[in-house]
């Protein structure tokens, strides 16, 4: 056993090939911009080793040549391979666009209704979903409700959803510590939701690439970072497919890095863009109405082109 | 109280102009805080309990050099966290100072009692680089983009 | 997850030692837990610090390290590669680490309560006849050993 300060003694000895390896790290590089170097075979090895054998493949090298085809084996991949912890308001401009923009015309054109239903589309373990419902409480006016629905394609992550607890690890990720101590209470080594914020959100499994269940229209529907996950067919059926859950006047969010050039020409006419802030959003098309001073993208969504 | 020279590397920011005071009575946690911070673009200072944080302070003062953020450990010698953040926000002249306790202390009563006291944000430890810069972030200290 | 009056239950000592571990020392060499570790601490050298707690709730958190694991994470923490450390840099980040988990051990259990600084030894833990072990959590990192263990008062 090696006594060096510096490195730790024995890890297990690698089986990947070094073209699986560059194939798998160029995937991982592509898709989310985190680099494995060479020297991390082994941690590449051992977290892709586990869903290797869940998929029957008799190596690593054969499991990794069906990550490069096969859509679902290939997000599971990567989820094995990236940090799994999301943050609490990511990326925060989007949320900022919900508090300023989105909510207030919501508020006005559902006046009659005083409901909002929103959609997290792939809501992980819930930050997403956790997150509006902390806005909605504290921006919400006085006699509205509202909904959250938060869906997944993993039955594990929705469990954590419904359990709404997390660990003091996750909630250093972008939570204001104000909103610790007003939405949570603490459980043995987790912080949980508080009750008000839990019983917003309810959970149903949900496979974005397949045909969509019944579950009818939203106001706000947020489906960020998932695309990228799959192929550009898939990607255009799930944009169609999303359309008529989007209720009319209502906004669709994609991520921050994500963007819908290359749409067929019919599917482009389903959406406009309108830049709120920092965040472009997509609506069904006739939505914007009338212009508004925060918007500029009239233009744009006649057209087509990106403002 | 050591001064400590910014470290180098390429995913280093520009040094933004900013200046960070570290207060932790660990040299390995100041160490791993100094790195974050020093890697998103501030000037970093350290010092070991809380009044020692005081008489840098009151020495950046004299110079017109007032820190932007002070980092601060509740635990430590001599005088700890919360007393050093009352006494911060007793001086009308550090009132721009953003205060983040950086601690153990996870009960959501000593959190309250932070910001009731005048911390600005708090980070439990365990954290990670990320968590510290998101919450830089929150508060406006770091530009939207270092994180991408 | 129940926890009882006497001390903190495994499965959380084990979450924030593993938390704590792969926030400051990387995720690359997992801590791999141990089921079958003698009851004396497997390593011919080692370092050790522990925490007390007291108030609501009374007992104290020990961190055992092989000097291997001592050393390796005393470089991660002050990221000096190769350059040569020194004892009290080893005692300093250690004293660090047994504070971030017992600080956290502390918030299980009923408050309030107050921490106190660590007390760091170069060799295994001792501890007093009077507290008895009610929580222990074995691993090994690299091949290398280590413990975290949770004693209270004697009821």
């Amino acid at each position: 056993m090696l006594r060096r300060a510096r490195s730790l003694p024995i890890q297990k000895p690698v089986t990947m090939a070094p073209a699986s390896f560059q194939l798998i790290a160029a995937l991982v590089l592509r898709e989310t911009s985190i680099v494995y170097e060479p020297r991390k075979e082994y941690l590449v090895e051992a977290r892709l080793h586990p869903l290797a054998a869940q998929a029957g493949c008799a190596d690593i090298d054969a499991y990794i040549q069906l990550v490069a085809t096969d859509a679902l084996e290939r997000r599971k991949a990567i989820d094995a391979l990236t940090i799994n912890e999301t943050s609490w308001f990511r990326d925060n401009a989007p949320y900022q666009a919900f508090t300023d923009t989105m909510l207030p015309e919501l508020v006005t054109q559902r006046a009659a209704r005083r409901h909002l239903t929103i959609w997290s589309a792939a809501c992980s373990s819930g930050q997403e979903a956790y997150s509006i419902a902390m806005l909605l409480d504290q921006h919400l006016p006085a006699g509205w409700t509202a909904d959250i629905l938060a869906t997944d394609v993993s039955t594990a992550m929705l469990a954590r959803v419904e359990a709404g607890r997390y660990s003091q690890v996750e909630m250093n990720r972008g939570l204001p510590a104000t909103h610790l101590v007003k939405y949570f209470t603490r459980v043995g080594a987790e912080f949980e939701i508080v009750p008000t914020l839990r019983r917003m959100v309810r959970t149903r499994h949900l496979n974005l690439a397949e045909r969509f269940p019944a579950v009818g229209q939203y106001d706000v529907v947020l489906l960020r970072n998932v695309l990228i996950y799959f192929d550009q067919p898939t990607k255009h059926g799930i944009l169609r497919r999303m359309h008529q859950h989007v209720a009319p006047g209502g906004y669709l969010l994609l991520g921050s890095s994500e963007t819908t050039l290359d749409l067929p020409p019919d599917l482009n006419a389903m959406w406009e863009r309108e830049q709120i802030g920092r965040v472009q959003a997509h609506r069904p098309a006739g939505s914007i109405a009338a212009p508004r001073p925060a918007s500029s993208s009239i233009s744009a969504a006649l057209t087509g082109a990106r403002p | 109280m050591t001064q400590s020279p910014m470290d180098q590397s390429p995913t280093d920011q520009r040094p933004t102009g900013q200046s960070a005071l570290i207060v932790d009575d660990s040299k390995a946690m100041r160490s791993i805080l100094r790195r974050i911070v020093a890697g998103l673009g501030f000037e970093t200072t350290e010092a070991g309990h809380g009044q020692e944080a005081l008489d840098h302070l009151e020495a950046a003062t004299a110079i017109g050099r007032v820190p932007d953020l002070c980092l601060i450990d509740w635990n430590m010698p001599v005088m700890d966290g919360y007393t050093l953040i009352t006494e911060i926000r007793k001086r009308p002249e550090w009132r721009n100072v953003t205060l983040m306790m950086v601690t153990t202390e996870s009960e959501q009563g000593q959190i309250v009692r932070a910001l009731a006291a005048g911390a600005h944000e708090y980070v439990i430890k365990p954290f990670t680089p990320d968590a510290i810069a998101e919450k830089l972030e929150l508060l406006g200290l770091v530009s939207k983009g270092v994180l991408a | 997850m129940t926890v009882t009056q006497t001390g903190p239950a495994l499965a959380d000592v084990q979450a924030i030692t593993e938390q704590v571990w792969s926030s400051f020392l990387g995720d690359e060499e997992p801590l791999l837990q141990r089921f079958d570790a003698p009851s004396a601490f497997p390593a011919e050298q080692a370092w050790s610090a522990a925490v007390s707690v007291h108030g609501g709730w009374t007992g104290s958190i020990t961190v055992e390290l092989s000097v291997a694991v001592a050393q390796a994470l005393t470089h991660l923490m002050l990221a000096t590669d190769d350059e040569p450390i020194e004892d009290a840099d080893i005692a300093d980040a250690v004293g660090e680490l047994v504070n971030m988990v017992g600080g956290n051990v502390k918030s299980l259990m009923p408050g309030p309560s107050a921490l106190t600084l660590p007390v760091v030894a170069a060799g295994r833990a001792a501890h007093a006849t009077d507290l008895t072990e009610v929580a222990r959590f074995d691993a090994v990192w690299g091949g290398e050993p280590v413990r975290v263990s949770v004693h209270a008062p004697r009821a």
